[in-house]
């Protein structure tokens, strides 16, 4: 999520077109010379024989072309020891608020390291905006610079070895000279006043996209960071880490996204005043995650080391989009127990069971499944039961594609209940091509199955509950692997409720099973079917009738509905005018699920992918959405 | 009313008390909030009852174990000043042989006002409150734990090691310099000051709550040392501690 403030920087600030412009080094000294006389201007310097990043005193000074093992501008930005405010302890505490930042300008910035501003931004302008962090940022500006990758360098891999925006300027090494690109309009006038002959002077012609040459790579594309940890909370990789971690806290200090932070009150000697500053923290240090009680909630250091690898390529990623890992190597190179996130994630990767992932296009390719027995239901619907290669885990509620190979794949909602085993069961309603192909398959018949996608009804947070499950014609799908899944294990739930309704008797799928739940004793199972001639002789009705002498207690019941729009449109204001909670009634809005990977984009909501997310949502989650249910 | 504090000392170099001393501005600011009752130093008065009694020193002479116990008795609040109250310190460096030989060795004479039994902390002798780590003592430090006990709340020392001072004020690891560096056991609160003056890391601050052993081992030996080169570096202020 963009703040207004990171807007502000990204939009407004933006030059229409970057001007480009050569520089000599006598010009460079000159440039740094007026900004020194406006600015703290923070550069790469010696310092007792070792480069750091500090305060500049003489434009002289200023070292260009520095090894990436330079400590990162973060300790400018979020540095270590931030007073938030200070407060006096008068009759009446008295608070005063941190003052501006100084105007300051970073000159020399490596690609990486603008990277690693652009993810602290995503963090601490997100929700509360950190007005700490936001007075700095605002008054520094930030200078780019090429750099020469080390051997713990792994930018390559995470493409943070190029930048195209995120720096005021940026300074390109070429023979003897550098080129420099404004990136923003606040780079663009201090290139005017402070560097005018460079700025008038020729216009260059701009250098393509800089890319670097790293040997340290992550063998696989870093997208896959996420779904790979996913897998790998349980890895025996994380007790080797704990093994070798000294738990000195290097990695996130020396980080430059790291920004875990503690907060402490510092009295002055007179004991009359004082500050409440925050300090760098680290999630690698034995008390981070302890509580008042003494209770550690990742109280090993294998735990500490894992939650390190979550945080940088999955948790954050899942939130902005992006690693929060740049490929510095900062974390390694001065690792005593060389710890190298390259080694871990390959290593993973390599005892990952998928190695068929890394072929191109492999996510899109079907399993074979074999038909085990097909079951006519009604003139246009089949029941296949269907054999996997490995057993299979799912939601009741999600999907598989079927495969006809030359027809293509659809999505059909599994119809039986999660148990552990290889076999599910998918109903087809024969309409189309493929699913006319489909009814002509026979027992012991092959047929491609890629699957199961989607998130469905979260079955362990339902028990204890009363179940009122709602289904609208091949709604009822969807249900019955809830039904199954719930009458498999009926002790943990309340009264169940089944309502279901068709257009008429046709349009019920499993009449034989609404048959059977109709006269078991472990529900209450009651139909409605709207075409009046109907031959079950139960009355010709809405659905919305059933709900007429429907008893239900809203504090116990969770409902579950299923079915068109228009149903949804009816029956939602009588759940609601029930007294049902929106968090308790689950929708199932299945739309055209083409990929399954949260990619094609057929079945997005307005920003919602219903393959990834959905199609089983909890009402309170998508209502504000207008393509959701409103016609 | 002001909190009475004191400060004693033992067997040491005095060094820590002169960290105190030195303090000086901030010392006579500090003077505004307690009352000092006894401290050899600086002043020759004594007191009967003491809030805070800071004590210096490693208890080796005779007549040391009882003078502790009567500045217990007469205390409310007992802290060990520096790494010889603390552990010992470079006091007990001699503890591997008897207080005899080792006299005979150093002195050559048996001098009768040398007597001395091998050196212990105060928590050998006495309850021991808190304590101020360090050879010397880091005079913030002391400051800051002055405070805390004059807010009656419980003073915090760092739980991590050097190695985050180090890293915050971005020196060299010694390592680098084939130097063999106790920082990523040693419990930090000193600046990593003996790492910025060019030196190595020797425990005076003592080991951190969970130092890792094994990875720690195994760092060693890939420098190409020894535990036991390792642990006549920790001996050094350390010797009646469990080594790392």
């Amino acid at each position: 999520m963009l703040s207004d403030f990171s807007l502000k920087f990204q939009a407004e600030e933006q030059p229409e077109r970057p001007l480009w412009r050569a520089i000599q080094s006598t010009e460079i000294l000159h440039f740094v010379r007026s900004l020194l006389l406006a600015y703290d201007v923070i550069g790469v310097q010696k310092k007792r024989g070792r480069l750091v990043l500090d305060s500049l005193q003489d434009a002289a000074d200023l070292v260009l072309e520095f090894p990436p093992a330079v400590h990162s501008p973060k300790k400018f930005l979020f540095p270590h020891w931030d007073q938030l405010f200070r407060f006096k302890l008068d009759e009446n505490i008295l608070l005063e608020a941190e003052t501006a930042a100084p105007p300051r300008i970073i000159f020399g910035m490596h690609p990486c390291d603008l990277h690693a501003v652009k993810i602290l931004d995503d963090c601490l302008f997100e929700g509360e905006t950190d007005s700490s962090y936001r007075a700095k940022r605002e008054a520094t500006l930030l200078i780019g610079v090429d750099c020469t990758p080390d051997e713990f360098c792994f930018c390559t891999s995470l493409g943070t070895d190029r930048i195209a925006e995120g720096f005021d300027l940026f300074l390109h090494k070429r023979d003897g000279h550098y080129l420099i690109q404004t990136g923003s309009e606040r780079g663009r006038k201090l290139l005017q006043d402070h560097a005018p002959e460079t700025y008038d002077g020729p216009e260059e012609s701009p250098l393509p996209l800089q890319v670097k040459q790293c040997d340290n790579k992550i063998k696989f594309p870093f997208e896959s960071l996420p779904n790979l940890l996913e897998d790998a909370y349980d890895d025996k990789i994380w007790q080797e880490l704990g093994h070798r971690c000294l738990g000195c806290g290097s990695c996130t200090l020396l980080c430059p996204t790291c920004y875990c932070f503690n907060v402490q009150d510092k009295l002055e000697i007179s004991m009359q005043e004082g500050q409440r500053i925050r300090t760098w923290d680290s999630c690698q240090f034995d008390q981070f995650a302890q509580v008042a009680n003494g209770n550690n909630f990742r109280s090993s250091q294998a735990d500490r080391q894992r939650h390190r690898f979550f945080r940088k390529y999955k948790y954050l990623w899942e939130k902005h989009q992006r690693t929060a890992c740049v490929g510095c190597g900062r974390c390694r190179r001065e690792c005593l127990s060389e710890i190298e996130p390259v080694t871990v994630l390959n290593q993973m990767f390599a005892d990952s069971p998928q190695p068929a992932e890394t072929r191109p296009g492999s996510e899109y390719q079907p399993q074979m499944a074999q038909i085990i027995d097909v079951e006519q239901l009604s003139e246009k619907d089949r029941l296949f039961r269907l054999r996997l290669p490995q057993s299979i885990d799912f939601t009741p509620g999600s999907f598989m594609q079927i495969s006809v190979f030359g027809l293509g794949e659809a999505p059909f909602s599994i119809a039986s209940a999660p148990d552990g085993g290889n076999e599910i069961e998918l109903m087809v309603r024969k309409a189309g091509t493929l699913t006319q192909a489909l009814h002509r398959s026979r027992k012991g018949d092959s047929i491609g199955l890629r699957g199961p996608f989607g998130s469905g009804y979260p079955l362990a947070s339902m028990h204890g509950k009363d179940l009122l499950l709602v289904a609208g014609g091949r709604g009822l799908l969807a249900i019955r692997s809830l039904l199954q899944a719930a009458l498999a294990d009926r002790h943990n739930f309340g009264r169940i409720t089944l309502l279901c309704g068709a257009r008429d008797i046709e349009a019920l799928v499993f009449p034989e099973d609404l048959l059977d739940w109709h006269r078991s004793e472990l529900l209450d199972c009651r139909i409605a079917v709207k075409d009046p001639d109907n031959s079950w002789g139960i009355p010709s009705l809405d659905i919305s009738y059933l709900f007429k002498d429907l008893d239900i207690d809203p504090q116990r019941t969770i409902a579950a509905v299923s079915g068109p729009p228009e149903m949804y449109r009816q029956v939602n204001p009588l759940l609601f005018r029930m007294g049902l909670a929106e968090e308790n009634l689950y929708l199932n809005l299945e739309r055209h699920m083409k990929c399954g990977l949260g990619k094609c984009g057929k079945c997005q909501i307005n920003n919602i992918y219903v393959c990834e997310c959905g199609p089983i949502f909890p009402y309170s989650a998508i209502k504000h959405l207008g393509e959701a249910i409103e016609r | 009313m002001k909190m009475k504090v004191g400060l004693f000392d033992f067997a040491g170099c005095e060094g820590c008390q002169l960290t105190v001393m030195n303090l000086e501005d901030q010392l006579l600011q500090v003077l505004q909030h307690i009352e000092l009752v006894e401290f050899r130093e600086l002043m020759t008065e004594t007191a009967e009852q003491i809030d805070i009694a800071f004590v210096e020193g490693s208890i080796c002479r005779p007549g040391d174990r009882q003078r502790l116990k009567q500045i217990r008795q007469r205390s409310k609040v007992l802290v060990a000043l520096g790494s010889c109250a603390d552990n010992g310190g470079v006091n007990a460096l001699g503890s591997d042989r008897t207080p005899e030989v080792l006299r005979q060795q150093v002195y050559a004479n048996d001098l009768p006002h040398l007597y001395t039994e091998t050196p212990q902390p105060l928590s050998a002798v006495v309850k021991v409150d808190y304590r101020v780590p360090g050879c010397p003592i880091d005079g913030q430090e002391f400051l800051a734990i002055l405070q805390a006990l004059l807010l009656q709340q419980q003073p915090e020392l760092p739980a991590f090691a050097v190695c985050v001072e180090c890293k915050l004020a971005e020196y060299p690891c010694s390592f680098d310099y084939g130097q063999v560096c106790l920082g990523p056991v040693t419990r930090a609160g000193c600046r990593a000051i003996c790492i910025d003056g060019g030196g190595h890391c020797r425990g005076c601050r003592g080991l951190i709550d969970n130092p890792r052993t094994s990875p720690y081992h195994r760092i060693l030996e890939q420098h190409g040392l020894t535990v036991e080169e390792i642990l006549d570096q920790y001996r050094t202020f350390n010797v009646s501690e469990k080594a790392p």
